[in-house]
């Protein structure tokens, strides 16, 4: 009856929830579902989701490099295999154009969190408008639209800043391709442009390992609070 | 007929023409194909070539094998053949013959010279170079900083050095240079080749127009697609192009200025032969473009085979056993790779 009373009044509410900040929305789910669920019984939820997406992403991983394999190698055909040869890759020392930052600043629950910065050299550390508005979206999923739609009306006025972003991402990736010549087939961009995503699924496969494991936790500390 | 050839041709030509029907007789069949694609390991691929021509080559490999072997040691099988015809045949036959390995030697040496801007090592770069396309000197490609060196130090020596004339500066290599030589040097190796068969005459002068004309259409539409979004100029783009073809020159005013595969579509699509090509695909997709001209090339080519008394046949069939040899790469890939279900995405069928 508490649960059901809690949740209209939830519904009844003077304000639309999807108009509220994506946190608190989040939090107010958690709370309900502890409310309806009992809190230990949530946490387990919370880690089975956890496992599940886990396992999503890396069906997802694996699916994407069978796909870019393929394409690497359906380049190899078409360019020719002297073309597309490890014998070509540069071993002059150059900096990374990707790079991976571990923070463990702000996390929740004592977790780290992993960014990928693409395309943005080593000596500029911070990482671009692109990847972090990127990493938001990630970050609360079930929001994407909305918040695509709020990123949208921000972004309006950085339009140019973007656009400078993504000339600065495309002469990268023209770069990094140079290595097997100036013209290359379009199938070896599109074996790029697949390589490129399953690394941002490796990155997102790590963030949702470590919430995994801190899920794991909660509910070994709340088995272990209940059996002392 | 052309001439009187069928009264000369067997004098100097007509052993190594048996020998090269004979050779093309060997050619992989669709049912071969059919036996290979359903192979699960590469293995399974070994064992069912030592039943081919292919056979003597691959039965002293070891386990496992991966494609790059299978692949080395077919082509090995086509230079060994070559070498056969080429040591065996008089003028003017020797001379059609290195004509057909000029591209080779072209790609060795952007391999050689690409690899050393990277900081490769010289003999890392010599074991990936084609077989067919090796010449004494071509280790010295190494010590050359740019094009006027690579001239005068090394290529002044070898068939390439008329070539070179259009494309001779003092910039440093870099990749865009490299690329731009690449191009320029086959472009000028196609029209010499195409001014040789032309002065042969009869039957080799009709066919082999034909065949160099749809090679050179071929990397017109190639260069164009993949020059679309890069630093390459319409100048510069325009300049790679051969100066003979069906496309020459209306055809290739009208790529030059293409931003798109839709565009490059709709200036291709105005010459007939190209546009059973072009149907094929739908629009915006140019996955397919590559095995549509394929199978366009290899039924050319096997036509040549309906003839006689000319020396097309032997460009021909060298053209025909490295399609097979490409065959052979993306079967051996799909199989290792496990995804049997995209290996007729690339193969082409010659018989």
């Amino acid at each position: 009856m508490e649960v059901q009373e809690e949740r209209q009044s939830f519904d009844d509410g003077d304000e639309d929830p999807k108009e509220e900040q994506p946190e608190v929305v989040e939090e107010l789910q958690q709370k309900l579902q502890e409310v309806e669920l009992g809190g230990r019984d949530a946490k387990v939820l919370r880690f089975l989701d956890s496992v599940d997406d886990y396992l999503t992403l890396i069906e997802s991983l694996s699916s994407t490099l069978r796909q870019g394999w393929l394409e690497l190698a359906s380049a190899r055909h078409s360019m020719g295999a002297s073309r597309i040869s490890t014998v070509l890759l540069d071993l002059k020392v150059h900096s990374a154009a990707t790079s991976l930052h571990v923070d463990y600043g702000d996390s929740v629950e004592g977790r780290p969190h992993f960014t990928l910065c693409k395309w943005v050299s080593s000596k500029n550390r911070k990482c671009s408008p692109e990847d972090e508005n990127h990493r938001e979206n990630k970050l609360h999923p079930q929001l994407r639209y909305r918040g695509n739609l709020q990123l949208h009306e921000e972004t309006l006025p950085q339009d140019r800043a973007t656009h400078k972003v993504d000339d600065q991402v495309e002469k990268e990736r023209k770069k990094s391709l140079s290595v097997f010549g100036a013209l290359v087939s379009p199938k070896l961009r599109a074996a790029q442009l697949t390589f490129e995503g399953a690394l941002e699924t490796l990155v997102e496969i790590a963030n949702m390992r470590a919430a995994m494991l801190s899920a794991f936790d909660q509910v070994q500390k709340e088995l272990g609070g209940t059996q002392g | 007929m052309y001439g009187f050839e069928a009264m000369t041709f067997n004098i100097h030509g007509g052993y190594l023409e048996a020998i090269v029907r004979g050779y093309r007789s060997g050619l992989l069949t669709a049912a071969d194909y059919n036996n290979l694609c359903q192979c699960e390991t590469l293995d399974d691929i070994k064992m069912h070539l030592s039943a081919t021509e292919y056979g003597p080559y691959l039965q002293n490999e070891p386990s496992p094998l991966h494609t790059t072997t299978i692949v080395e040691k077919c082509t090995l099988k086509l230079v060994d053949e070559y070498k056969h015809m080429l040591c065996q045949a008089t003028e003017p036959l020797s001379t059609f013959l290195e004509y057909i390995t000029y591209g080779h030697m072209i790609d060795n040496v952007v391999l050689i010279v690409t690899g050393t801007l990277h900081e490769r090592d010289v003999q890392e770069l010599l074991e990936k170079c084609h077989p067919l396309g090796m010449f004494d000197s071509i280790a010295s490609l190494a010590v050359a900083q740019n094009m006027r060196e690579l001239y005068r130090l090394v290529l002044v020596d070898t068939p390439l050095a008329p070539y070179f004339s259009e494309c001779i500066t003092s910039e440093d290599l870099d990749d865009m240079n490299i690329e731009i030589m690449r191009n320029t040097l086959y472009k000028a190796y196609l029209e010499d080749f195409y001014r040789f068969c032309q002065k042969l005459g009869g039957a080799t002068a009709e066919i082999m127009s034909d065949l160099l004309a749809f090679e050179a259409d071929r990397r017109a539409v190639n260069i164009t697609i993949n020059s679309i979004g890069t630093e390459l100029t319409r100048d510069d783009r325009r300049k790679l192009y051969s100066n003979f073809g069906l496309l020459y020159p209306y055809g290739h005013e009208e790529l030059a200025v293409c931003e798109d595969i839709d565009q490059v579509r709709a200036a291709m699509e105005k010459y007939p032969p190209y546009q059973s090509i072009f149907s094929r695909l739908s629009y915006g997709e140019s996955q397919m473009l590559d095995k549509a001209f394929y199978e366009e090339e290899v039924k050319r080519l096997c036509l040549a085979f309906e003839q006689q008394f000319h020396y097309a046949v032997f460009f021909a069939y060298m053209r025909l056993r490295e399609q097979e040899i490409r065959n052979l790469m993306w079967i051996s890939e799909c199989v290792a790779q496990n995804q049997k279900s995209r290996v007729h995405d690339s193969v082409v069928f010659i018989f």
